[in-house]
């Protein structure tokens, strides 16, 4: 086994030594619902295609900034805001990247930029129904005149299923009418996919886990 | 239990007439395929599923290369109005035939700069990979032309790279093939906005895309200009 040892260690260095740490976010999704990795890393691959390759991405509410740095990485740039300090801290410390950057702050009192694509996820079903307007206006208001706003949140109908954590914190959940609707106050264009574990498809809307909506073409 | 059996066989006739007494007969594309390859039904008819969800209800839907109408039912099931054109009279007298509907008519025509309207999406699946590439601008401002504002469109195509798979006879038709990259760039010369999807079996999908089988292009917010 020496020569395939040596291989090994020859893959090995090939990779540097760089070591990412989990926060507490993910350290305990790693802990209690180690699949849920997979599939949020199967939204945010999700928003990139729809966003495409040199584009520059806002990523609201992006915790420790795992979906964040698979934006940049397929995008060409990201940046991800959260008002949590802690978690911002910990993608601060991961990503040092210049195509990715960070920043604590409420996204809702933030001055708007313009950026190629806007990406939420998880985000508004965590907002009160009395502010959620102003979260997907603000969300139109950082798009470029083409640019694509792509937003998860789980499906109404699935929240029978949900954990007490989860249901703790979700004040504002959607079915996809609803957020078909709301998006249509906003876009042109909205398109309406589902997804169950990874797999993000175009089925029947009330049997879908979570709902994403792709809106552009932002109305004037 | 004689009894209970012409029970159940009452209920199941009860059932039947609740279905009507049409019958449809396919045309010889589809019986061809239902006999050489019939899985391919179900991929087609995927594809079919996926324009109709991203082009949502109440629209008036235009489909360039409707062959016997076999995606009709599901492109028109929410639409308000659906045309399909096609060049291939046998398919298209097949089409009638079958599904005859006062919301929805078929053209026998070569569409090639055509107008048929004012529609909110077109889709055409199976059409550019048959037309010679110094055509290709002439079928994108088709598209343009029939096309709305706010319309949408997709293109769905078979990937370059499934080609040393393909039949003779597929091999035979595809003069043009596309690559995911060369789609792309083609639907940007009508659309700001291209979203690229992939599928595989009846699977739709975002993953890499010269493992694609077949390749579908959603174009929307139409670009200014060559009206």
């Amino acid at each position: 086994m020496e020569k395939e040892h040596a291989v090994w260690d020859e893959v090995t260095q090939m990779m540097g030594d760089k070591r990412i740490a989990l926060g507490r976010y993910l350290a305990y999704w790693f802990e209690r619902t180690p699949r849920r990795a997979l599939y949020y890393s199967s939204y945010y691959k999700f928003a990139a295609k729809m966003i495409g390759r040199n584009k520059r991405v806002l990523d609201v509410g992006c915790s420790e900034g795992l979906g964040t740095w698979l934006l940049a990485a397929e995008c060409g740039f990201a940046r991800g805001i959260d008002p949590d300090e802690e978690a911002i801290g910990v993608a601060k410390g991961n990503w040092p990247e210049q195509k990715v950057e960070f920043l604590c702050a409420d996204f809702l009192k933030s001055p708007p930029g313009q950026w190629d694509g806007v990406v939420s996820f998880d985000v508004i079903e965590h907002i009160l129904p009395e502010n959620a307007s102003r979260f997907l206006e603000n969300t139109a208001a950082n798009l470029t005149p083409h640019g694509v706003a792509v937003v998860g949140t789980p499906n109404l109908s699935g929240q029978v299923y949900a954990s007490e954590v989860a249901k703790a914190g979700h004040i504002n959940v959607y079915s996809a009418e609803r957020l078909e609707a709301e998006l249509h106050r906003y876009f042109t264009h909205v398109f309406m996919f589902g997804a169950n574990d990874e797999v993000v498809h175009t089925g029947f809307a009330p049997m879908a886990h979570y709902l994403i909506a792709v809106g552009c073409k932002k109305l004037k | 239990m004689k009894e209970k059996t012409s029970g159940e066989r009452e209920l199941w006739s009860k059932v039947t007439s609740m279905l009507g007494s049409r019958k449809k007969v396919l045309g010889r594309h589809w019986s061809y395929n239902l006999l050489s390859d019939p899985k391919r039904l179900g991929f087609v008819l995927s594809r079919y599923k996926f324009a109709a969800k991203m082009t949502g209800r109440q629209k008036r839907v235009l489909e360039l290369g409707c062959s016997e109408g076999i995606g009709t039912p599901i492109l028109a099931e929410f639409a308000v109005s659906y045309t399909g054109v096609d060049m291939d009279s046998s398919a298209i007298a097949t089409a009638k035939e079958n599904w005859e509907h006062d919301k929805w008519k078929f053209v026998e025509a070569d569409f090639m700069g055509q107008r048929y309207g004012t529609f909110d999406s077109i889709i055409s699946l199976d059409v550019i990979e048959h037309i010679h590439l110094e055509f290709e601008p002439l079928f994108f401002d088709t598209v343009r032309q029939n096309l709305g504002e706010d319309g949408i469109c997709l293109v769905g195509t078979p990937n370059v790279t499934s080609a040393p798979y393909a039949s003779v006879g597929s091999q035979r038709g595809h003069v043009n093939l596309y690559d995911a990259g060369r789609l792309e760039t083609a639907m940007r010369t009508v659309f700001h906005n291209v979203f690229m999807f992939g599928i595989n079996d009846e699977i739709v999908h975002t993953g890499y895309a010269p493992m694609t089988h077949y390749l579908m292009a959603l174009g929307c917010n139409k670009r200014a200009g060559g009206n």
